[in-house]
């Protein structure tokens, strides 16, 4: 037995060496994301034991920590602002994915079934493109449609005869232009898998339906939506697997306390703990908790996904 | 098995990975030439110009001294350095010598990042003469050891209440003197076209939230109207009223009078939007009429060149803050404004502390003061008839465009207190377009002039946590945009909430370091 597994070894080993050789680019090509990564993704985990830790500096490291259990744990659940905090992230992920997601697959959709060729591409360029600004660039943008003063927004409303609404400073206001500038951004870019999946319908399904007298509606209802519909469940199960990855950099752009009511996530607390306290066991205890609640609604969802429907991650 | 040793393999990685990755660059060692080599991050003097020349001739002259100096500049704004530092620390990536703000010094202080530097002021008896006085030294002293050099930062009092004239000329009003007297003004400045143009455009009061250790939320730019109720600063420094501001009863009249402004509509409604620049872009192109703002932002040549440009006719006016109903009035609370310079505990331990305290030394008098201070003699300065540097007209004179960048160390080398150092820096010169004569240096005196609260300290105070700081910016401005309506009851609620918070235990806190520092008075 011990003979057979060891040939076995040897075997895997060598033909593995053999691949390698023979396809080296491939594996380089490979090796970039691995390392990515891994020193990026698997090795940070080491560090997550900072959680359980009363991790004073980095100077000292973390094994002179002292072993506080969760003690790191028990503080961010028992923190004022750990309901808001849990309430305003999923607020804003849900949001996201209620917005954006439908109005990717609509623009998907729609570019698909463009017959002009250059307005497509006039389309689609436009749609990709806020999402290569970065959030600093679009606080500008907002601001300037947006502000309470000069805004050209409130220029509308006020030449209308309405009253300005401060859409940045404005608890009832805030959320909304957040989940629907993320969508402006975004939309575009999220809408390319999709584009992607539409790409590898069999077009003989469409010539089929048109001599059959299908319209334009009956054609999307009956042939492109459930063709997408795979990839729209796979899109929606990672997106709950990050479902407190609410936005960090948009949020932290454009949130003020006069909605840190509604504005503050996990991550923006986390920031102001971990980063501007130099309190860090207790900022890693949060994100630490708030990857494992992301990991265990995956599992979830795909466990529902592949019982109710034909579609799952794994 | 496959599996177990693939698991195995992989934990070996993780943990010899993550020491190297997660555990920094953190060589601070000599240079292989035999120079100590110090990296050092400083707050450049002009932030609109290019960060310090390769072939700044300081480099040299501190090579002779066996020096390798590598300088880099800090972010421009206050909040953008703290991040970088403490983003630094977090990766144990400090340089070695850097300058921080009081609260993000504590924080490395504690977390043992900072050099103990107790006995290195005898090795810098000039600078120390000049700079480092018993309050300087109390500032970054925790438990009798010093962990940082105070150094003076800015020119203390150096900003006013300041209104526009010829909107007052225009109007034909008087300069108000008392809080409703100014709300009349800040009416007329909004609904009755100021400048003229026929459109409703401008509003009475600008401001953005402008936050320090010692002017909580909503900041700097509101303490002459906080002061008219006696409750400028975060903290009340007077023996017998001692206590955090937002506590004391005129807090909340102040709040009644800011929500009448608001309701009014007579600040710029973006005062909770902008950033400071945006702010001085605001002014420059005629928003508003009165602010709270700084000396050399307000009037030094280049600061006041776009407000010349648009208002030609335009003038602004140093006034005293208003009184308010008990007869009380400030600019704000008066400090040092002192930053600190630290050495990083890990170049202490590599042994540099000594030769940074050489270059630091070597900058407070003589050749180093005035290469930081005006850059070299005959290239980027020269001395008028009365002795004061002057800048040599140019682009390499030192308020020229490529010169500017040869000063960008002025703030390591000067005190800001001597008179050469203020005639030199704030020249008298003559508006381009308008013609009018002006000095930053003038508006200086005008602003140190009016009544300011005496707050020596008070920059150094205990710093609150993050959630009960959270709670009390998000508090008052809720109260400010209209989410909660200001009424007593729910003034009270408010307060109530902060003190579960902590904010009962921050004022004992504060009480106890202001009484052993002997701020109180």
């Amino acid at each position: 037995m011990g003979e057979k597994g060891s040939l076995q070894n040897k075997t895997y080993w060598s033909t593995l060496r053999k691949d390698i050789a023979r396809q080296k680019w491939i594996y380089i090509l490979i090796a970039v994301p691995l390392i990515y990564y891994f020193v990026f993704k698997y090795v940070p985990l080491w560090y997550s034991q900072i959680a359980f830790r009363d991790f004073k500096s980095v100077r000292y490291g973390i094994l002179s920590s002292d072993w506080v259990g969760l003690e790191n744990f028990k503080e961010f659940v028992t923190s004022h602002y750990f309901w808001s905090l849990i309430r305003n992230t999923l607020m804003y992920s849900i949001g996201k994915i209620l917005v954006s997601l439908p109005l990717s697959v609509i623009l998907a959709i729609a570019i698909y079934e463009c017959r002009h060729n250059k307005l497509r591409k006039v389309v689609q360029t436009l749609a990709y493109l806020p999402h290569f600004l970065s959030w600093v660039i679009m606080y500008g943008i907002l601001l300037s449609l947006f502000a309470p003063g000069d805004g050209i927004i409130n220029d509308l409303i006020k030449f209308f005869g309405g009253q300005p609404i401060d859409f940045l400073t404005n608890s009832k206001a805030f959320p909304w232009l957040v989940i629907f500038s993320d969508a402006w951004k975004e939309m575009g870019w999220s809408a390319i898998i999709f584009i992607a999946a539409l790409m590898g319908i069999d077009v003989s399904l469409f010539e089929a339906a048109m001599v059959e007298g299908a319209n334009s509606w009956q054609r999307v209802k009956y042939i492109t939506f459930p063709a997408i519909k795979p990839v729209i469940v796979t899109v929606l199960l990672l997106k709950i697997g990050t479902i407190f990855e609410a936005g960090f950099n948009q949020i932290f752009m454009l949130y003020s306390p006069a909605v840190y009511s509604v504005a503050d996530i996990i991550d923006t607390w986390v920031y102001r703990q971990g980063l501007l306290e130099g309190r860090f066991g207790l900022a890693t205890a949060a994100g630490l908790f708030k990857g494992i609640i992301g990991m265990l609604l995956l599992f979830a969802s795909n466990y529902f996904s592949k019982k109710f429907s034909d579609s799952s991650l794994f | 098995m496959k599996t177990r040793k693939f698991l195995a393999i992989l934990l070996v990685l993780l943990i010899g990975f993550g020491q190297v990755f997660a555990g920094g660059s953190s060589d601070k060692k000599a240079s292989d030439n035999g120079l100590t080599h110090i990296e050092m991050w400083y707050n450049a003097t002009q932030t609109e110009v290019g960060p310090l020349p390769n072939d700044w001739v300081g480099y040299d002259i501190l090579k002779d001294m066996g020096i390798e100096l590598e300088a880099s500049s800090l972010p421009s704004s206050t909040v953008d350095q703290d991040t970088k530092v403490q983003a630094a620390a977090a990766a144990n990536e400090l340089p070695d010598f850097f300058v921080a703000n009081r609260e993000v010094w504590v924080r490395l202080a504690n977390n043992g990042m900072l050099a103990d530097v107790t006995d290195l002021y005898e090795l810098m008896p000039e600078r120390t003469a000049i700079m480092f006085d018993q309050d300087a030294i109390n500032f970054t002293t925790i438990d009798g050891r010093s962990y940082g050099f105070a150094t003076p930062s800015i020119v203390t009092k150096n900003e006013g209440l300041v209104i526009r004239k010829d909107w007052l000329d225009n109007l034909g009003l008087e300069v108000p003197t008392t809080l409703d007297e100014l709300f009349d003004v800040m009416y007329a400045f909004t609904y009755n076209d100021p400048d003229g143009n026929g459109k409703n455009d401008t509003w009475g009061y600008g401001a953005f939230i402008e936050e320090t250790t010692y002017e909580s939320y909503p900041g700097r730019r509101f303490e002459p109207l906080m002061g008219a109720f006696g409750v400028e600063g975060t903290w009340n420094f007077s023996k017998d009223n001692f206590g955090l501001q937002i506590h004391k009863p005129e807090f909340y009249d102040f709040m009644v009078f800011m929500k009448k402004v608001i309701d009014a509509g007579v600040i710029d409604p973006n005062w909770m939007a902008y950033k400071k620049d945006d702010f001085r872009a605001a002014w420059k192109q005629g928003k508003f009429g009165i602010m709270r703002e700084q000396n050399s932002a307000l009037s030094s040549q280049n600061n006041y060149a776009p407000f010349d440009a648009n208002f030609p006719d335009g003038e602004w006016l140093v006034i005293e803050p208003p009184y308010g109903p008990n007869g009380l009035r400030s600019v704000g609370p008066a400090v040092r404004g002192l930053r600190i310079w630290c050495i990083s505990a890990d170049a202490a331990d590599a042994g540099k502390a000594e030769k940074i305290c050489e270059m630091f030394e070597w900058m407070a008098h003589d050749e180093g003061y005035l290469l930081c201070g005006w850059g070299q003699e005959g290239i980027n300065y020269t001395f008028d008839e009365n002795g004061i540097p002057v800048s040599i007209p140019g682009d390499m004179g030192f308020d020229g465009p490529i010169g500017q960048t040869y000063i960008q160390l002025r703030s390591m080398a000067f005190n800001y207190t001597s008179e050469t150092e203020l005639l030199s820096r704030y020249p008298v010169y003559t508006c381009e377009n308008s013609g009018k004569e002006m000095s930053a240096l003038w508006t200086l005196r005008d602003m140190q002039s009016k009544t300011w609260t005496p707050a020596n300290g008070m920059d150094s105070m205990p710093i609150p946590g993050n959630d009960l700081k959270t709670y009390y910016q998000q508090g008052l401005a809720e109260f400010f945009a209209g989410a909660r309506e200001l009424t007593p009851e729910n003034w009270q609620a408010f307060i109530d909430q902060l003190d579960a918070l902590g904010a009962t235990e921050w004022e004992q806190e504060g009480y106890e370091y202001a009484v052993a520092n002997n701020y109180l008075y």
